[in-house]
């Protein structure tokens, strides 16, 4: 899978602390709870959104520009990152970075399912991925879901399968699609991560955590519908760091939350969700924002081990999506009316 | 009806009578329906409005959820997973009777769709969207509810506003006429009675007098 060169570790790696001393300061959030929309709005222009803000102000605006400048420069900073490493290094952020043509690729499914207009396709695309922004607009031009994964399956490699695709075209339902790309994302990027040193395990780590996370949220968002344990295994990914099948199926099939909290705490996040599990609140929110925030101090506590590996460019990549998300939570939450302290509660910090 | 109009004869005052006694037992039916249908009208306009409680509550609960969706995941996101939504809502008209009024009877078949057929991925959806989906199913459900309610209350209404002018005409214009009817020819039957009285006595004494 890899480049036989190691990469430019050094060279990449200080180009992203650099650009680490640009991002918001968590008392940056404190003071946009404080503003209102406009106030937010110039105070990003006067950062390094600057450019982005200054592109789409002519065609977007509120709230939607925060949205799409925020999204536009988090892409830009991770396709310079791309750009500028080499080597092995390299396919590992194209690997991550896959995430994004996934997700574009299920916008532009979706979008295409509905009959959405190209431009507005165009729009809503995070131009984040390893793929060209002239892919993009092809898959985007393209006029059916067959022709689009045909387009797609050359160029990253997947094979959908029939049985997949009949799915599709029988009930124009999307669901097996989309968790099959799911899970073909997490399977190539752990498949691309050579474990052969302890960075790249810290990373491998970091990416079977998610998944075990993945698999949590999936489980418990499928009890809380009442779907049946057999019915719920199809929809776990496998490569989990603690949650392997058995512990899933075990999850899966319990007949309630006090069985699953004794299931769940063989895992690391178990502490971080306790509280949540107790009071039983009827809603997987809480839940959703506590993995997140465990998930985010966990990158933060390893990020400063190896400062010559992906480890700190992997940091960087989570904490920049998640400034961008922060920012989008506090613009929205402003306009949508939202309290402050539920505004507080769905930041990331 | 005008006196003149009137043909004070014995058969007139009969059909009088009998119309009189007609309109009195319309009149007491249409009063008794006119009140049924005031106590159903109560009856559901306390339902309505506990309905209307209800659509505000779940429309700001969907809106809420909604927007939190939308600050957590992104306006595109949620854009992009309202276009995967496969089918249309239901809706199942019918009609059921209201002391013989007819009012539409809705069941919506919306209800709430499995997470496994909303039409998108199941894996990386996330709660927010899916709290979302599931808010704004319930307010179209409660939504459907409510315009059986407020249909049913409007229908009541007119229907009550019919049956009060039926009530109405009777009451205030129909037995009234009747009864001035039956009086008039009453009086001029029993006017006619004593003249044809004097008329017999005349000529009796006409009669005796001539032997």
């Amino acid at each position: 899978m890899f480049g036989q060169k190691k990469g430019n570790y050094a060279y990449t790696v200080a180009r992203v602390k650099a650009r680490k001393s640009l991002r918001l300061g968590d008392d940056v959030y404190t003071k946009m709870l404080l503003m209102d929309l406009p106030e937010i709005s110039r105070m990003l222009g006067e950062t390094v959104y600057q450019k982005e803000m200054a592109e789409l102000a002519g065609r977007i605006e509120g709230v939607d520009l925060i949205e799409h400048a925020t999204y536009r420069n988090m892409a830009r900073s991770f396709r310079s990152i791309l750009e500028m490493s080499t080597g092995q290094l390299r396919d590992m952020i194209a690997a991550n970075l896959t995430r994004w043509d996934y997700w574009n690729l299920k916008v532009i499914l979706r979008a295409k399912t509905f009959g959405a207009d190209v431009e507005s396709i165009k729009e809503d695309l995070v131009p984040a991925g390893k793929e060209s922004a002239e892919f993009r607009n092809m898959l985007v031009s393209l006029d059916t879901v067959g022709d689009i994964l045909d387009a797609f399956s050359k160029a990253e490699g997947v094979t959908f399968p029939a049985s997949i695709v009949e799915s599709f075209k029988s009930d124009g339902r999307l669901t097996a699609l989309e968790d099959f790309l799911d899970k073909t994302y997490y399977q190539r990027l752990l498949d691309s991560i050579d474990p052969s040193s302890k960075p790249t395990r810290l990373f491998k780590d970091f990416i079977k955590m998610e998944i075990d996370i993945i698999n949590v949220e999936t489980i418990l968002k499928l009890k809380m519908e009442n779907v049946p344990g057999d019915a719920i295994m199809p929809f776990i990914i496998e490569g989990g760091k603690q949650l392997d099948n058995r512990l899933a199926s075990q999850l899966a099939n319990a007949d309630s939350l006090e069985a699953m909290s004794s299931d769940l705490k063989r895992l690391d996040f178990y502490e971080d969700i306790a509280e949540v599990l107790k009071a039983d609140s009827g809603s997987l929110r809480s839940l959703v924002s506590s993995l997140e925030k465990y998930k985010i101090r966990k990158a933060r506590t390893f990020s400063h081990l190896y400062p010559l590996s992906i480890v700190p460019i992997l940091d960087y990549m989570i904490n920049k999506q998640v400034e961008v998300d922060n920012i989008r939570v506090i613009a929205r939450g402003k306009v949508s009316g939202l309290d402050n302290n539920t505004i507080k509660e769905l930041l990331v910090i | 009806m005008s006196t003149q109009e009137i043909t004070p004869t014995r058969s007139v005052l009969l059909e009088t009578k009998k119309k009189i006694k007609l309109s009195q037992s319309g009149y007491k039916i249409m009063k008794m329906k006119r009140d049924g249908l005031i106590i159903e009208f109560f009856e559901i306009m306390e339902k309505a409005k506990e309905m209307r409680d209800r659509v505000v509550a779940d429309y700001l609960n969907a809106m809420e959820k909604i927007h939190i969706a939308s600050a957590v995941e992104g306006a595109i996101a949620v854009k992009s997973a309202a276009y995967a939504l496969k089918g249309d809502p239901q809706v199942c008209l019918s009609c059921k009777s209201i002391m013989g009024m007819t009012v539409p009877k809705v069941d919506a078949e919306c209800g709430c769709t499995p997470i496994l057929d909303r039409g998108y991925g199941v894996i990386s959806t996330s709660a927010y969207i899916e709290e979302a989906a599931k808010a704004f199913e319930k307010l179209l459900e409660t939504m459907v509810l409510a315009a059986e309610v407020e249909t049913t209350m409007k229908r009541l209404l007119d229907e009550i506003e019919k049956t009060k002018r039926r009530v109405n005409a009777p009451e205030f214009k129909v037995i009234p006429e009747l009864q001035e009817a039956e009086a008039f020819i009453e009086f001029r039957l029993e006017e006619m009675e004593r003249e044809n009285t004097i008329r017999l006595k005349h000529l009796k004494r006409k009669a005796e007098a001539a032997q």
